[in-house]
């Protein structure tokens, strides 16, 4: 017997008009998974969550929640998922505790479960103190805090968490992320949009790029850097800036870029160790003094740059080429 | 194995009327249309016309009913577009059309609470008694129902400001009381403006009302009542259909 998926996107697509928002993606998620979908504005990923939420209706595809189709079987896929928004859509005129319990009614839970279960979340989420204030005077963090509580007081399966610590001072970040992941520890599946890169490395067990409608790649973040080989560099500093340097560099046979960061250089390379014994040669020549030199591994925010900035630069010179 | 009955909807669908009782009642938008305004046009028009109290009555009854309950639905509605709250309902174990029930009877009460008070005060001011009590109670209570499903109707606009829906609705809802007996009695009317006032779902409420305090229907009990429920059916059908247009292009 086949393991349903959390999550089943088959050939989903979206077009607004004439505009193709979303083009014929295919992923899973696998239950218990933190699953990261990133890409640049406008590359579809919102279009992508509120198509899988059911907020959306796809054009064309199949998305499947635990095994319910969310168009045929609407409210069945609807009661297993709970839904963060990147805007806290909360009622501000009413209570952290009535937007729990009014959520609770919503999705048709008894009177003495959503009670049971807001207490529990209003402790967790440590507002239970300031239940019954009305939201409007709570800030973004504790917002944002009543925002995941209300998308958890089904016992949702699954939670949609759109760019969730946007814009929070770095304490609710980490109080959040921290949630994210003991609530990951307890069986949830959580598919989160993020433009922060380094939190989709740090907190999901894969991650698939969107660009302009496709998915660039899915995979797990080591791999998506392992992948991305020729993004390796090496990062070089001296005592005074001398001029001509980043010339020298840029005409080393191992050199395929160097970008320019403040007062350092970064040399990307596919080739780390030669291009350090020619980086070595060209100081003992030029009497240069190092302060810093190191050798940095692909990260995630290159991988993404690349698969996502590299296509971009290519489809703005191909338009211009035939604007002329 | 989750299974939704219609029981189910039907709480769910209450949970947000109960929430918008709360949130919308107070609002400005719906003091402004759902009180100041019938009252104002009330007073405007009708009173000073040296008209008997059993005129009277049935007129500032059916302008209440009239703008109040067609004034819940499209303030919630788009103030729930504009805060993203309303995607909440989209995302929700619950269909469109018992959201949009539940939206809907927000509206029906405010109308029959709001009516009830003020022709409950007419009556008692001017002594009348009510000589039809079912045709005063369909007067009001259908008359909520069509007025609040017209609200939801226009509340379909896909726009995030209550103005930009109480503007079309007011270029509605405004004419309507010129073509329903309520400043021109319906027997000074020509053939065309007889068949307006026929159409118009504010005559057979104001119709109703009269049949309840004394007066007589100029349609007859019967045809109130038809037409009143023909447009109540075809505003919530007209209404869902449209939200769910809106939801596929969005």
């Amino acid at each position: 017997m086949t393991e349903i998926k959390a999550i089943e996107a088959r050939n989903l697509t979206k077009y607004y008009g004439d505009f193709l928002a979303v083009d014929h993606i295919n992923f899973n998620v696998e239950p218990g998974e933190i699953f990261g979908f990133l890409g640049p504005n406008g590359a579809g990923k919102s279009t992508t969550i509120r198509m899988l939420t059911g907020i959306s209706t796809p054009t064309e595809g199949t998305a499947k929640i635990m095994g319910f189709d969310i168009v045929k079987n609407a409210l069945k896929a609807k009661s297993v998922m709970g839904i963060v928004p990147d805007i806290s859509n909360i009622y501000t005129e009413l209570t952290a505790w009535e937007n729990l319990v009014f959520t609770g009614k919503l999705y048709g839970v008894s009177k003495a479960k959503i009670e049971e279960k807001a207490e529990k979340l209003l402790k967790l989420f440590t507002l239970y103190d300031r239940r019954d204030e009305k939201v409007v005077g709570f800030s973004r963090g504790m917002k944002r805090r009543v925002c995941i509580a209300m998308a958890l007081i089904n016992d949702s399966k699954i939670l949609y968490l759109d760019e969730p610590t946007s814009g929070l001072d770095v304490k609710s970040v980490r109080s959040i992320r921290g949630l994210i992941r003991e609530l990951n520890e307890d069986g949830l599946t959580v598919f989160l949009t993020t433009h922060n890169i380094e939190e989709a490395s740090q907190m999901c067990d894969r991650i698939a790029i969107i660009n302009r409608g496709r998915i660039a790649v899915i995979d797990t973040p080591e791999m998506i850097k392992t992948a991305m080989k020729s993004s390796r560099s090496i990062e070089v500093a001296f005592n005074k800036t001398v001029k001509g340097t980043q010339k020298l560099f840029k005409s080393l046979s191992s050199v395929s870029e160097v970008q320019k960061r403040g007062d350092k250089m970064r040399l990307i390379t596919d080739d780390p160790s030669q291009t350090l014994m020619q980086i070595l040669k060209v100081i003992e020549e030029n009497e240069l003094k190092p302060i810093t030199l190191n050798t940095l591994e692909a990260n995630l925010e290159d991988a993404f740059l690349k698969l996502t900035g590299v296509e971009m630069k290519a489809e703005v010179m191909h338009k211009r080429r035939n604007m002329k | 194995m989750i299974k939704v009955t219609l029981l189910d909807e039907l709480k769910r669908s209450w949970a947000i009327t109960v929430k918008d009782m709360k949130i919308y009642y107070l609002r400005p938008h719906a003091l402004m249309f759902g009180i100041l305004f019938p009252v104002a046009l009330f007073f405007t028009f009708s009173a000073g016309r040296n008209m008997p109290p059993e005129g009277l009555i049935p007129i500032l009854a059916a302008q209440t009913v009239f703008w109040s309950a067609s004034s819940i639905g499209p303030v919630s509605i788009s103030m729930e577009r504009r805060i993203l709250t309303f995607e909440r309902f989209l995302s929700a174990p619950i269909s469109i059309i018992s959201v949009l029930w539940g939206k809907m009877m927000a509206g029906f009460l405010f109308g029959v609470g709001i009516t009830t008070l003020a022709a409950g005060i007419g009556l008692l001011w001017s002594g009348q008694s009510i000589s039809n009590p079912l045709a005063l109670f369909f007067g009001v209570v259908l008359s909520a129902m069509v007025y609040s499903a017209m609200g939801i109707l226009f509340a379909s606009i896909p726009t995030s400001s209550p103005g930009e829906v109480t503007v079309p609705l007011n270029l509605v809802r405004i004419p309507l009381m010129f073509v329903s007996g309520m400043f021109f009695p319906l027997d000074s009317m020509s053939g065309v403006g007889v068949y307006a006032a026929l159409l118009s779902p504010l005559t057979h409420t104001l119709d109703l009302l009269k049949l309840g305090t004394g007066g007589s229907s100029f349609f007859g009990f019967t045809v109130n009542l038809c037409v009143l429920s023909v447009w109540m059916i075809v505003f919530l059908y007209l209404g869902q259909l449209f939200h769910k247009i809106i939801m596929k292009r969005e």
